[in-house]
């Protein structure tokens, strides 16, 4: 079965059994907005998309020329170019862009073979969401945690140095961290592999199902994979972890000032609830609406460090794919891995928008 | 009746009184008071900011060397001298140099295998011989290798060999074990003490770091600031615009522009600057690109909260005419915010840019710049570190101080954030 | 009366029952202080008053003369950077200001209540209303089951005018006025001794204020209740208190049975608020209108600080603060019209200009 399917059935069939169950629990109108919001996504990804295109195609900067380089000769630069379709009017263009987008068929890479680029995406997103996730929830741990705790030690100094951590590492290229990291735990003390997603040699052991490693060596029962896996996970999910928990803290700290600020606050501590019950029940539930919607939005940022995370420890992800086919002049690729990148971000913002509307009892459907 | 007890009113400080009336610059002093860790937060990130903002114009006046220039030898350690080529005699010898072995006959002289020591030699012997140095005889030697050091030292202590010549940093490591052997000087001369060393070393490319680093923050900051003042020229009109005008215009400005806020930046960035081509123009116009959304929504917010104030009511009513309301009443109210998003925004894009060039994207290959020298010591991180950690620094410092500058500045005007 | 069967509770039991017409609640020269950035602030100067059982009592002022301050002050629910720098608060036997935090809390719901001012951010939008109301039984009366505090919970929302069926419903789903009941079923859900309602109707519109007030009389009677209301309004203190304070400047100037001081006002201060009340029958059109404005909190005036803006000004009252005493029957006043001092050498009245 083709490996990004797989991914998405892994993936999606969760995802899928939660909406139905969500779907039937819900009342009337919970219905009707979850299927207004699925609907909504849609033009957020032909928005994307189209300034996708836009980027790539009107913007000065010839692809096959690019391409070809001097040496192109007349009959290759005309090959090329019905090759790309870059011959036919911009609509039609664009109208096969969409129809491409749909079917998901995305070509094949101008170079290296001209292998289908859905293959090599069906291997490199699994491996950003293999980086992606386990950072994405180490940094809610790292960030909101001591968020909360900042903000209910306002303006003493556990506050200020907590605030200084978020600072600093939020001013840190996620690069440079990276390879300090490496520097120390990889150069200095030897402890951590700096490069790659599992040792070569235990790597060709292992048969790729889902290529999402972790899955796969357990499947297989394969441990010794399944170390190798998690110990060349540990510095990049922690550097893209680290860089993400400064910005969490900062938004929990915040919200949950406002919070306490609140008159029902102060009406529970009226009634003597205890002060615990307070703050980690009340408050926090109520702060951590607005900041699951901020953290959504964070994914821009995360996607965006991962790309850089890959470059420094060689991780086969899509990021590193798209820096590479940029290099390449491959544009075929760049679109598609770009148009990617764009429908995690429409989903990521569907579910954030989903489980929102399930937490706040306020919102009117 | 009985007498109650005087009470008089407590002395209360007379100073903020007198702040009404005093000048800038003690308003800020007295500041402190008020604001305390905030209030430093922000003086020490100005001062920070000030002083590199004058680096930044004026690096001629820092670096001491230019970046772009081979000064020294390749990948040198901060402070390390790069190595020569010692002269080597057995202890007690007479002779004290190369010119000393002018006997006419072919004198052995050690060397050993693969080194340039035998270079170094023939190169110097020639030039005694050609300058005349060596007296009436010519200089001759007979190049007795070696597989390794300690071998030949052996010899050397042995008296098999007149002299014998190698590099200093291996001689150091194993000059003690041969107490027979004293190194005289460096076989060519001057060479001694001529190495330079540089205090934050130097690249694969014989390049002086700190030079650099120091050259760097010119382009760090045309890139942060020329990016960001470009967002804000195109972001808060149109942000005023929507906001104002309301309707189909503003919903489809905002659908657009929080598609793009969504989309992650460095991504859109790498697309952009990557089609344009590499020059600085084109990173700046890329990163421009990104911030626009943010002033874009947050001028929005604040138009549009602002339009329903009762003093711009008012003024409408009393016949105010639409620019004149938005430049009295709306713009005003817009501009605390964009300054605090401005410094962050400086600082974002410059890490932004340096994401870039890390990525070998957009800038062309020879700009002295901090993402570049990061990229260039990614291939190098086992053996050097010193060609990771300090461009490095240099980013964070800048961009902490713009972030620290930022974080103050919201602290004191975000009234929500107050004690009550 | 709602439930059947006495309910058993664990109570903080202090000293003896008090009946009533006793004093249940003893202020003596209680003071809270904010650290502004310019400086001390006192919000609360020195305010000594008795709250009798069984009583409304009003304690009215403009805004920011200290009266929600010392509301809250009363629950010790000033926060940093307010202070309770002096003072003692006696009730039920025992000074509250000895008391350690715990304790505190315990009797904070159980027998001291507060409702606020704005019934829509006074309750939490995450939790039912039941929830509110269990969690609060609950907190105090841990051997309470759930089906019980629920019970109560059904039985005291039915009596403050709401349907049963709505305690599964969230705040947002009622209206200002609901919410204000459900504020009271609060405070009531242990059967508090004292109830201080901050500003409980600026909120609500006229006619469900008349009806909130009507409730809190009905309350009173049926639940043995000793309520405290906060307010601007001198209209509605007329209406339904007992006794009214009057502050000023963070000081208690006027203390008097409600026909007392509404008949016969003693401060300046007092008959300058009577005066102002707007009276549709005068045909006189133009409103009254006191001269200046409440006083900087931070360089309050010297002596009285009434006396920038008192018709009635003595040289006395520029120097010496006068203290609240015995004026009449049951009548207390802060004020040298009514007050002796050896400084107090030339009696003319000095017209303020």
């Amino acid at each position: 079965m083709h490996p990004l399917a797989l991914l998405f059935l892994v993936l999606g069939v969760p995802a899928l059994l939660a909406l139905v169950y969500i779907f039937l629990r819900g009342s009337e109108s919970l219905r009707r907005y979850i299927l207004v919001r699925i609907a909504l996504t849609l033009p957020m990804v032909l928005i994307l998309g189209t300034m996708v295109f836009v980027v790539l195609r009107i913007v000065p900067g010839d692809p096959v020329t690019s391409n070809l380089g001097p040496k192109g000769t007349p009959e290759l630069r005309e090959r090329l170019t019905e090759q790309l379709g870059l011959n036919e009017p911009l609509i039609v263009q664009y109208g096969e862009f969409l129809l491409d987008i749909v079917t998901l068929d995305f070509g094949e890479a101008l170079t290296s073979g001209g292998r289908p680029i859905v293959d090599e995406l069906g291997e490199r997103l699994p491996a950003t969401l293999e980086l992606v996730i386990p950072a994405t929830i180490l940094a809610l741990i790292l960030g909101i945690i001591p968020g909360t705790i900042a903000a209910v030690r306002r303006r003493k100094p556990t506050d200020y140095s907590l605030r200084m951590y978020s600072v600093i590492v939020y001013s840190m290229p996620i690069f440079w961290l990276g390879q300090l990291l490496q520097l120390f735990f990889g150069v200095h003390l030897g402890w951590l592999p700096v490069a790659g997603r599992i040792d070569p040699i235990i790597g060709s052991t292992l048969e790729r199902t889902t290529n999402l490693l972790l899955i796969d060596s357990i499947l297989e029962a394969n441990w010794s994979a399944l170390w190798s896996v998690l110990e060349h996970l540990v510095l990049p999910s922690f550097t893209l972890a680290l860089i993400l928990s400064g910005v969490f803290l900062r938004l929990t700290r915040i919200n949950v000032i406002e919070t306490l600020q609140q008159d029902y606050i102060t009406a529970s501590r009226a009634r003597g609830i205890r002060e615990r019950v307070v703050v980690y029940q009340h408050a926090l539930k109520n702060a951590m609406i607005p900041v699951i919607t901020l953290i959504g939005l964070q994914v821009a940022i995360l996607l965006a460090g991962a790309v850089l995370t890959e470059s420094v420890f060689s991780w086969p992800g899509m990021g590193r794919y798209l820096v590479d086919r940029i290099g390449l002049r491959d544009y075929t690729a760049v679109q598609s891995v770009i148009t990617m990148f764009a429908l995690l971000v429409a989903l990521v913002s569907l579910a954030v928008d989903i489980i929102y509307s399930l937490l706040d009892p306020r919102v009117k459907y | 009746m009985a007498v109650t007890e005087e009470r008089q009113a407590p002395d209360a400080p007379d100073w903020h009184e007198e702040l009404e009336n005093v000048g800038l610059v003690r308003r800020i002093f007295q500041a402190r008071r008020w604001y305390k860790a905030d209030w430093w937060f922000v003086v020490i990130s100005s001062v920070a900011v000030a002083g590199f903002f004058i680096v930044a114009i004026f690096p001629q006046w820092f670096a001491p060397h230019d970046p772009r220039e081979e000064v020294g030898a390749r990948v040198l350690a901060p402070g390390e001298a790069p190595a020569f080529e010692v002269f080597m005699v057995p202890a007690g010898s007479q002779v004290a140099g190369l010119a000393d072995m002018a006997t006419g006959e072919r004198e052995s002289f050690g060397v050993v295998v693969g080194e340039p020591t035998s270079d170094v030699a023939r190169d110097e012997v020639e030039r005694l011989n050609e300058e005349g140095l060596t007296g009436d005889e010519r200089l001759r030697l007979g190049l007795e290798r070696f597989d390794d050091l300690p071998e030949m030292l052996t010899a050397l202590s042995a008296g098999e060999l007149v002299a014998a010549g190698a590099a200093s940093d291996q001689v150091d490591l194993v000059i003690d074990d041969f107490p027979e052997v004293e190194v005289v000087g460096s076989i060519a001369e001057g060479d001694e003490g001529a190495g330079q060393s540089f205090l934050l070393g130097t690249n694969q490319l014989g390049q002086d770091m700190l030079s650099r680093i120091i050259w760097g923050t010119r382009i760090a900051f045309l890139i942060g600031f020329a990016s960001a003042v470009f967002a804000i020229v195109i972001g808060v009109p149109l942000g005023l615009l929507a906001g104002f005008a309301g309707g189909k215009l503003d919903r489809g400005m905002s659908i657009i522009m929080d598609s793009l806020y969504a989309f992650p930046g460095l991504i859109l960035a790498i697309a952009i600057a990557a089609v344009l081509g590499p020059s600085v123009f084109n990173v700046i116009v890329a990163i421009a690109v990104l911030y626009i959304p943010t002033y874009f929504r947050i001028v929005r917010g604040q138009t549009l909260s602002a339009k329903e104030e009762l003093y711009v009511e008012a003024a409408r009513s009393l016949g105010a005419k639409s620019t004149v309301i938005l430049r009295r009443y709306i713009f005003p109210n817009v501009i605390p915010s964009v300054a605090i998003i401005f410094s962050v925004n400086v600082a974002d894009a410059i890490l932004t840019g340096a994401g870039l060039s890390f990525l070998g994207i957009g800038l062309p290959p020879d700009t002295p710049d901090w993402g570049i020298d990061l990229a260039r010591g990614q291939q190098s991180i086992q053996t050097a570190w010193w060609l990771v950690t300090f461009p490095g620094i240099a980013v964070m410092l800048v961009v902490l101080s713009f972030t620290m500058m930022g974080e103050g500045l919201v602290e004191i005007f975000n009234p929500k954030l107050r004690e009550r | 009366m709602y439930g059947e069967e006495p309910i058993s509770r664990e109570r903080v039991v202090m000293g003896e029952p008090v009946r009533t017409g006793d004093v249940l609640f003893s202020l003596r020269d209680v003071s809270v202080d904010y650290a502004t950035r310019a400086g001390a602030v006192k919000a609360v100067d020195r305010v000594s008053l008795d709250i009798r059982k069984g009583e409304i009592l009003g304690l009215v002022g403009e805004s920011g003369c200290g009266k929600s301050t010392l509301g809250k002050a009363m629950l010790r629910m000033i926060q940093p950077p307010g202070e309770i720098t002096e003072g003692q608060m006696i009730f039920d036997g025992t000074d509250l200001m000895t008391l350690n935090s715990r304790r505190m809390r315990e009797l904070r719901g159980a027998r001291l209540g507060m409702v606020f001012q704005d019934p829509m951010t006074s309750l939490d939008p995450l939790q039912k209303i039941v929830d509110h109301l269990t969690e609060t039984v609950m907190t105090h009366e841990p051997s309470t089951s759930e089906a019980a505090a629920r019970d109560r919970a059904e039985q005291l929302v039915s009596r403050l005018g709401l349907r049963e069926e709505r305690i599964d419903d969230y705040p947002h789903q009622f209206s200002g006025g609901m919410r204000q009941r459900i504020m009271i079923a609060l405070a009531l859900a242990l059967r508090a001794d004292l109830v201080i309602a901050d500003e409980p109707t600026t909120a609500l519109d006229v006619i469900v204020e008349a009806q909130f007030l009507d409730l809190l009389r009905e309350l009173r009677a049926e639940f043995d209740l000793t309520i405290v209301l906060i307010t601007h309004n001198i209209g509605v203190v007329a209406e339904v208190a007992d006794r009214v304070a009057v502050m000023y400047a963070g000081r208690m100037v006027e203390v008097a049975g409600v026909d007392g001081l509404f008949l016969d006002t003693k401060h300046p201060y007092g008959q300058g608020l009577l005066k102002a009340v707007p009276n549709i029958q005068l045909a006189d059109a133009e409103l009254y209108q006191m001269e200046g404005s409440p006083p900087n909190l931070l360089r309050p005036p010297p002596g009285c600080s009434f006396h920038p803006r008192c018709p009635s000004e003595m040289p006395i009252c520029s120097s010496v603060e006068p203290s609240l005493r015995a004026v009449d029957q049951d009548h207390l006043a802060a004020c040298w019209l009514y007050e002796d001092h050896p400084e107090k050498r030339v009696p003319v009245e000095v017209a303020h200009d």
